[in-house]
């Protein structure tokens, strides 16, 4: 006999990228959330949107990829905006993530100015939903975000991260330029939630937040984070409003900085060929992560994507 | 060895040490107070001075920044002296009870007077006095001295086994004959055996008083009491001197193990509690030698401490005291100055972390002889909660901090007089109103205060959930290196130095604390399986004066959000219930049975508590389906 649970609950549904009709540019809209059950199980409940898959692209050449991970990419990771381009048109990606790193005081530290610049450029160049992602160095973030947020007003983009330290100039700039936002805690449901609890007390509604809730590689809390985002889940479905964002996970930046993605056969004979390791940690990883509840994936190796790509929509099609 | 001189400023004390000595030692040495939250680890970073002059080698430590260190800036624990120094504390390194200025001396305290219904004991102190009048010995009725006396007090009280000590005996022969065969015993009652401690000539009946304290990591408080009418003749606080040695219970431990640590530890509190006998005795035209009996009530470490019993494995797994019962003994054994035949009683303890002010707290209350549910939350430095009826009790305690209590914070006070204790704070302009102890002009804000305060500045909006002060345009708020403070009393208007204000850091401090209590509170509850609700009386004890605005205490999510009538106050009820004790033997004989009767829960192996303890770092909580009347404003 199988045993169904009722959910009272249902996880927020966000809205990224806005159609010229809608005041934007894009040539579609990715609604991602709006579970009504734990991931992909549809006798409980309906899951109105599918997992989506976010390519990370970056605003300078990559600092400490592998070669892996180079490899596919060749040289347009030298140059930002045909990076994009070859992630939409030969890998159809369906949203970008771009990462500004260039603008962190140690790699580049490019002015919020020239990151307004690439931004509004980026947008002219591709038409999928972007993500807009900080250098993680709060006091630059807080300059550089604001003035991305402004150049790309009406484009609902996601934008982050905000954090309980530093969320306040985030919020003010998404909520006045009309974006979503990327609400960030420490693998700590409780702090995900405070965090949620004051960006929606500054106007923000909780329909424009996603959390990340901080992952770990396989290998590295992977199952941490997963406890993490199923506790969540659960309350979210069972009624508990400011935990009902939808999740980012960011896992290729995690997964393809641990040993075990890095390192060479020649290093380590019995590990077998470094050609296939990464990519298939950073797929394990993304597949946990979806089973515990993520709605959107931030990845990287387009062999990896593909896996994944086709395992969502496996998963979809089961119901 | 070389020796060398320092020279502590703005003190102006100078201490001779041994070369290689940590400033911070030769402070201690010289009686000078420097703030030490680590107990001398190096890990705090406050015990921050300025070199003057001399040389001095500091261990490395990333606690200082460049341009502190080019402004000849030390740690006081790290800095070995090499030659002779001059040392300039600065006020944020002076200790709070220094930096209070007026604040450092022992201070009157006004005591909650709870209404509730409590068990009533009988009236035997702990030790009483008898007037003999014997008649002489002649021919026919020979027996000894002693015996003679032994013969009238069994006359009295019938089936006494009686003992006394050589000391008492030496000069009887001389005393007996020279008060004319008038005497007064002093005695107390152990069991079925009681013990002549003193022996006076004439009639001194009148003439026997006690002291009992309540002898907590951050305050001391204790109150004199007449032992023949029962009657309290005043009563006193302090600040804990110990703090300069670590603020709280694990600092502590962990410097007794230092050379000489645990004799400075007692020391410290020895100190206090004389020169608050002596001010007391003073006051009230008392003689010393009339004092007879002290009892203490205090946390396990803080009573280890005073007996100068090393309290090193109370902090090592499985956290396990010396003793939890305490021997009955003479005051001077622990340092104790009262007469020298006094008697020194402690409350028992449970264990390692609830200690006899918890007994103690128990027995005012009377927690153990209700029929409905009750809980005792008593707010101190280390939190303790107690469940349960009059079938069992069950006790966990939490560190939270000594916030509530008025340590650590920038304008913290206990609650004295002028302490700000009620708040209110006009919405829109910001204007505050507040009320202090005795009336007086303000010189600082209490536990009491600082949660009305809190509560206040959530209901104007000026602070969020997080607890962090808003950016408003308001002439009271104001951002200092990126923090905010609000200004609750201009300085104009205060007796304080500076105005009186409360900052983002105020406020974290006090935010951890209400989640340690309110966390290890809920966690206790749902360890026995039940809620909140089925709980019928809430007993609130702590150093908050005479008051606690409970509205307030719920808002900020200190306390569970049930009918305020469920809540009694009960202010310092280990205090309180020492003086149950010390009037009724029938009450010390019960706090034995409690002790015994108490289970401890230990918090610490807890695996839910850290995760509560999370959750309550929020303005009231991040369930605020648990606050429901404070609602979503």
């Amino acid at each position: 006999m199988t045993v169904l649970e009722k959910w009272t609950g249902k996880v927020n549904t966000v809205t990224i990228g806005a159609t010229k009709a809608q005041g934007g540019g894009r040539s579609s809209v990715i609604k991602v959330g709006g579970e009504e059950s734990l991931p992909f199980l549809f006798q409980e409940g309906a899951i109105a949107n599918k997992p989506v898959i976010a390519y990370e692209i970056w605003d300078i050449a990559p600092v400490d990829w592998p070669r892996e991970l180079i490899e596919p990419y060749g040289d347009v990771l030298n140059d930002s905006l045909e990076w994009a381009q070859k992630c939409v048109r030969e890998y159809k990606a369906e949203m970008l993530c771009v990462r500004l790193q260039g603008a962190h005081p140690d790699f580049g530290n490019k002015s919020a100015e020239e990151e307004a610049e690439f931004i509004s450029r980026l947008l002219k160049t591709v038409e999928v939903p972007l993500i807009i992602v900080g250098s993680q160095d709060d006091d630059k973030d807080n300059l550089v975000l604001p003035a991305c947020c402004e150049v790309s007003r009406g484009e609902r983009c996601l934008i982050g991260s905000a954090s309980t330290d530093n969320y306040k100039t985030l919020a003010v700039s998404a909520l006045a330029d009309g974006h979503n936002i990327i609400a960030e805690s420490p693998i700590d449901i409780n702090i995900a939630k405070q965090l949620n609890i004051l960006i929606s007390d500054m106007g923000l509604g909780l329909d424009r937040i996603v959390m990340n809730p901080t992952i770990g590689a396989l290998g590295y809390g992977l199952e941490y984070a997963y406890s993490i985002m199923e506790r969540g889940r659960l309350a979210a479905l069972s009624g508990d409003k400011a935990v009902a964002s939808p999740f980012i996970c960011f896992v290729a930046q995690e997964t393809w900085k641990t040993k075990e993605a890095r390192v060479t056969q020649q290093e380590f004979p019995s590990w077998g060929s470094e050609s296939e390791r990464g990519i298939i940690w950073e797929i394990v990883t993304a597949t946990a992560l979806l089973q515990a509840g993520a709605d959107i994936l931030v990845m990287r190796h387009p062999k990896a994507i593909e896996k994944i790509d086709k395992y969502i929509d496996e998963l979809m099609d089961s119901g | 060895m070389e020796k060398f001189k320092v020279t502590f400023y703005p003190d102006n004390k100078t201490i001779e040490v041994e070369k290689g000595k940590t400033i911070l030692s030769a402070a201690i040495s010289a009686g000078v107070c420097v703030n030490s939250g680590c107990g001398g680890d190096g890990v705090c970073g406050r015990c921050k001075v300025i070199l003057k002059k001399g040389k001095v080698l500091m261990q490395p430590t990333g606690l200082l920044s460049r341009e502190e260190k080019d402004r000849g800036v030390y740690l006081a624990c790290l800095s070995a002296i090499q030659s002779d120094l001059e040392v300039e504390i600065p006020s944020e390194s002076r200790v709070d009870f220094e930096k209070l200025g007026a604040k450092t001396e022992i201070e009157e305290i006004e005591l909650a007077m709870p209404s509730s219904e409590e068990e009533k004991f009988k009236f035997f102190p702990l030790t009483y006095k008898l007037y003999l009048e014997l008649c002489p010995p002649d021919l026919d009725d020979k027996i000894s001295d002693l015996e003679r006396v032994y013969r009238e007090i069994k006359r009295i009280q019938e089936g006494v086994v009686l003992r006394t000590s050589i000391a008492n005996i030496r000069d009887l022969g001389e005393l007996l004959r020279s008060s004319d065969w008038k005497i007064t015993v002093t005695l107390t009652k152990i069991n079925i055996e009681a013990e002549i401690i003193l022996i006076e000539p004439g009639n001194t009946l009148d003439k026997n008083f006690g002291l009992c304290f309540d002898i907590g990591t951050t305050t001391i408080s204790g109150q004199l009491v007449n032992l023949t009418s029962g009657k309290i003749l005043g009563a006193k606080a302090v600040y804990n001197k110990q703090a300069s040695f670590g603020s709280d219970i694990i600092a502590r431990i962990l410097y007794a193990r230092k050379p000489e640590g645990l004799l400075q530890l007692h020391r410290a509190v020895t100190e206090e509690m004389n020169a608050m006998i002596q001010e007391l005795t003073c006051q009230h035209g008392i003689d010393l030698n009339d004092i007879t009996c002290v009892l203490c009530a205090g946390n396990t470490t803080m009573i280890h401490l005073l007996l100068r019993i090393d309290p090193a494995y109370i902090r090592k797994e499985p956290y396990v005291p010396v003793a939890n019962f305490l021997p009955v003994s003479r005051a001077v054994e622990a340092g104790i100055k009262i007469n020298p035949h006094g008697i020194l009683f402690c409350s028992p303890g449970v264990a390692s972390y609830v200690g006899g002010d918890v007994t103690s707290g128990i027995l005012f209350c009377g927690l153990n002889h209700k029929k409905d549910l009750s809980i005792l939350i008593d707010i101190g430095t280390n939190g303790e909660i107690i469940l349960g009826d009059k079938e069992f009790l069950i006790a966990c305690a939490a560190s939270a901090g000594p916030a509530f209590e008025g340590s650590g914070l920038a304008c913290g006070m206990r609650a004295g007089k002028g302490a700000i204790q009620k708040v209110k704070i006009e919405p829109g302009s910001l204007e505050v109103k507040y009320e202090t102890i005795g009336d007086a002009a303000p010189r600082g804000i209490c536990g009491s205060g600082y949660i009305d305060l809190i509560a206040q500045m959530l209901e104007c909006g000026i602070l969020d959930k997080d607890g962090s002060i808003k950016d408003i345009k308001n002439k009271r708020i104001r951002e200092v290196e990126r923090k905010r403070e609000f200004t609750v009393v201009f300085k104009e208007d205060s007796l304080a130095l500076s105005d009186i204000i409360i900052t983002d850091l105020d406020i974290d401090n006090l935010k951890r604390a209400k989640a340690a209590i309110y966390s290890a509170a809920s966690v206790l509850v749902r360890h026995m399986n039940l809620d909140f609700t089925k709980i019928e009386t809430i007993f609130i004890a702590g150093g908050f004066g005479t008051a606690i605005d409970i509205d307030s205490a719920v808002k900020i999510g200190l306390l569970p959000d049930l009918d305020r009538k469920r809540f009694v106050f009960i202010g310092n009820s280990s205090l309180a219930g020492a003086y149950k004790m010390i009037l009724s033997r029938e009450a010390r004989e019960k706090a034995d049975q409690i002790a015994c009767g108490v289970t401890y829960f230990e918090l610490s192996v807890e695996p839910g508590y850290m995760d509560e303890y999370m959750a309550a770092l929020f303005f009231p909580h991040t369930d605020l389906t648990k606050f429901p009347s404070v609602g979503l404003a």
